[in-house]
């Protein structure tokens, strides 16, 4: 088969018995790999009761169609696994090196079942697979332990650690790579850490077989020539994602102080030309990328230790930055270095921590909880030992642990109408009531609240910032192009920012693979994927669907108090108007749930047969589902 | 005076580039900011996240130079 490696990995960890298969190549076509091989395998495999941090669970890892290939910006890797924060699919994914090398070790998929009875990390060096004592690194920081592990194998191995947070179940520990590429949400790290796997270390030294390598290198130099010119090239390479707080903050989507407001009061220091004043070392690629966005940056802070850490990014800036209150860059810098060496996400991290920091703020937390401290706005020492509580699962750190859902029920006191998340999972760092096709986006994703689902900020502003009409048919377009490059495996960003289209995407996939392969199909392939993982979420979670689609009171109720965006808000009529036209636009029925012609359509009878035994099934829709779900409005705003 | 504006992306179709496929070229009045070009465009300002030219970052209130060429950059997700 062109363009995979050719072979499965199994793993049980247990036993430590390795098997390996061929994969299917009508596997690989149907499901295209990382997002696509896990949905499929997890809802295949996983019982739906399974404890997401128990031993039914799998660990997933899984490079994609284009990872490795020479294709434009080929560098994902895909990890997933059942979510212990959200309780359903999970998939996240991250650049750098370490999905080529897998793929050139010759592996497709590698799945890790049960629990080792101590500590390993997996060594893979082409054909040899082992699992090794990894006692010794146990505790370490995923920083601090990828260094480690450079110099006791090499440098030539790719490296993929978890931190503290992630050997403790921490609800939203993340995977790092490559100093700072993390695979951040949905708990991955968490999972990775209840098997008791440290690290995976990979050498790969095979090739990959291209169908027709002419016609790839052909298609791929073009690509290059074409967009060293492009007017984005320069501003990106120089300041990457950070330079869109200025913007964020001047259309009211910033977040502030746990999203109590949209315009971050001292926002200027801890913009972009900040970042690059100020912090920045150096810039940073992944594999196969000629924009390389990625900074490393060196944060400076009076009686702390010099740290250095990729980032921080706009997602970072936004949530350890403005919902924590800071307006020092360096100080940011430090909480993305302190996040990243203990295994969080920074994301959901710094929205937990806002989320905490407003609790303090209305003495629902006190200093008596947080072992003497306090919690304040912008205050890195606090959040550095609020962090700390949190990787350990110390005191109220383990109440906290578990994102910002399960800390509110347990904490009541109506603070479940400020913890910003959907299905729950921390949002991403956009406050959604000016942009209501983003609160669409959040509210209906299979992971929860994350961007690189739907996207649909400048939809809002195209469409119209004071209506909810037409909104549900880009979300739903967005929903399946967006995480198609989390499929295929390549940086969605050649797409949004250098006019790389997603044809061209799947010209290159023909080129490697030799299949006839066209966008119509990926994009259906992906609206198969939705549904497998909306399927997968009602089995575990219990129906109707509706009821998870549900947004935070204060997104649609509380007015945004102060700034650009003064006044507005979502509203609960308009939010409830938006999901009814998601539901119809997706062939779904008005509870949310999928409809046997819809999974018929995209052949998973088998799913509609089980969905039905189990009273989830949607009925039938009167006139039958949209012809075209989701591409009505293939809109200019994406 | 005259003013090049460059823009790739969504913005681009909004620009409609005649210089290359690129670049317009645009004939002001006196010395407006970014952001009056803008409007005088018919760009809507949201959709512009901010001007770039000789390196820097250049703000909408930025008044461009004769023959000054600057990149439009649109808002974006990531990180
Ligand atoms: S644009 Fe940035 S995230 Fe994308 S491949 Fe290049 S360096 Fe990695």
């Amino acid at each position: 088969m062109y363009g995979f490696g050719g072979t499965v990995l199994r793993i049980n960890l247990e036993t430590g018995e390795i098997r390996r298969s061929p994969t299917p190549e009508s596997f690989a076509r149907e499901w295209l790999g990382a997002r696509g091989f896990v949905a499929k395998t997890i809802y295949d495999e996983v019982p739906r009761n399974a404890d997401p941090l128990g031993p039914e669970n799998l660990f997933i890892v899984a490079p994609g169609v284009l990872t490795g290939s020479f294709a434009p910006c080929g560098s994902k890797l895909g990890f997933g696994c059942v979510s212990p924060l959200t309780n359903g699919h999970a998939d996240s994914n991250m650049g750098g090196h370490l999905g080529p090398e897998i793929k050139y070790a010759g592996y497709d998929m590698i799945v890790l079942e049960r629990i080792s009875p101590k500590p390993v990390y997996l060594f893979i060096d082409d054909d040899a697979v082992e699992l090794r004592p990894a006692e010794q690194y146990w505790g370490m920081g995923s920083l601090d332990l990828e260094a480690r592990m450079k110099k006791d194998l090499g440098e030539d191995f790719q490296i993929a650690t978890i931190g503290p947070a992630g050997e403790n179940g921490v609800g939203f520990a993340c995977i790092t790579h490559d100093f700072g590429r993390q695979a951040g949400r949905c708990g991955v790290g968490a999972v990775m850490g209840s098997k008791r796997l440290k690290a995976i270390a990979v050498r790969g030294t095979k090739s990959l077989a291209v169908h027709d390598l002419p016609g790839l290198t052909k298609h791929t130099y073009d690509i290059i020539q074409r967009t060293k010119p492009h007017p984005n090239m320069e501003p990106w390479q120089k300041y990457g994602t950070a330079l869109f707080v200025s913007w964020a903050n001047e259309h009211g989507c910033f977040p502030s102080r746990n999203f109590q407001t949209t315009y971050h009061e001292g926002w200027e220091g801890i913009s972009g030309e900040k970042l690059a004043e100020e912090v920045l070392v150096t810039h940073k690629a992944c594999f196969g990328c000629w924009m390389n966005c990625g900074k490393y940056s060196r944060a400076r802070i009076p009686g702390k230790p010099d740290t250095y850490l990729e980032g921080p990014e706009y997602e970072t800036i936004a949530l350890c930055g403005g919902s924590c209150g800071m307006t020092d860059i360096h100080h940011v810098a430090y909480a993305n270095y302190l996040c990243d060496n203990l295994g969080l996400d920074t994301m959901s991290g710094g929205n937990v921590t806002g989320f905490a920091m407003e609790c303090y703020e209305r003495g629902i937390i006190t200093k008596d909880d947080l072992e003497g401290h306090e919690l304040r706005w912008g205050n890195i020492d606090d959040f550095e030992h609020f962090v700390g509580m949190i990787a350990a699962r110390r005191g109220i750190g383990e109440l906290f642990s578990h994102g910002t859902r399960a800390a509110a029920q347990k904490l009541g006191r109506g603070t479940i109408e400020f913890a910003e998340q959907a299905k729950g999972m921390e949002f991403s760092g956009y406050d959604t009531r000016w942009y209501s096709a983003q609160l669409l986006s959040y509210c209906t994703a299979d992971i929860g609240a994350h961007h690189n689902r739907s996207w649909a900020i400048t939809a809002d502003i195209e469409l119209g910032q004071d209506t909810p009409v037409g909104k549900a048919p880009v979300v739903i377009y967005l929903q399946h192009i967006r995480p198609l490059f989390d499929t295929w495996c390549c940086c969605r960003l050649f797409w949004g920012e250098l006019d790389v289209t997603p044809e061209e995407h799947v010209d290159a996939v023909r080129h490697l693979t030799g299949w006839d392969i066209t966008i119509e199909e990926c994009m259906l392939t992906s609206e198969r994927i939705w549904n497998l993982t909306r399927a997968h979420y009602l089995e575990r979670n219990g129906g109707p669907g509706r009821k998870h689609d549900v947004a935070p009171l204060r997104q649609l109720e509380e007015r945004i108090p102060t700034g650009p965006a003064e006044g507005r808000k979502v509203g609960t009529e308009n939010f409830e108007y938006m999901l009814n036209d998601y539901y119809a636009n997706r062939g779904w029925d008005a509870e949310g749930n999928p409809t046997r012609e819809v999974l018929e359509t995209l052949g998973l009878p088998r799913i509609a047969d089980r969905l039905e035994k189990l009273g989830l099934l949607g009925k039938p829709i009167p006139g039958g589902i949209p012809k075209v779900r989701g591409q009505k409005l293939k809109p200019k705003a994406m | 005076m005259v003013v090049y504006l460059r823009s790739g992306g969504r913005l681009r179709e909004r620009l409609q580039p005649d210089v290359d496929q690129y670049t317009r070229r645009v004939e002001v009045e006196g010395a407006p900011t970014l952001r009056e070009i803008l409007d005088t465009l018919r760009i809507p300002r949201a959709l512009v996240a901010f001007g770039y030219s000789q390196g820097t970052v250049r703000r909408l209130d930025y008044r461009p130079a004769d023959g000054e060429t600057i990149t439009l950059q649109p808002p974006v997700a990531g990180g």
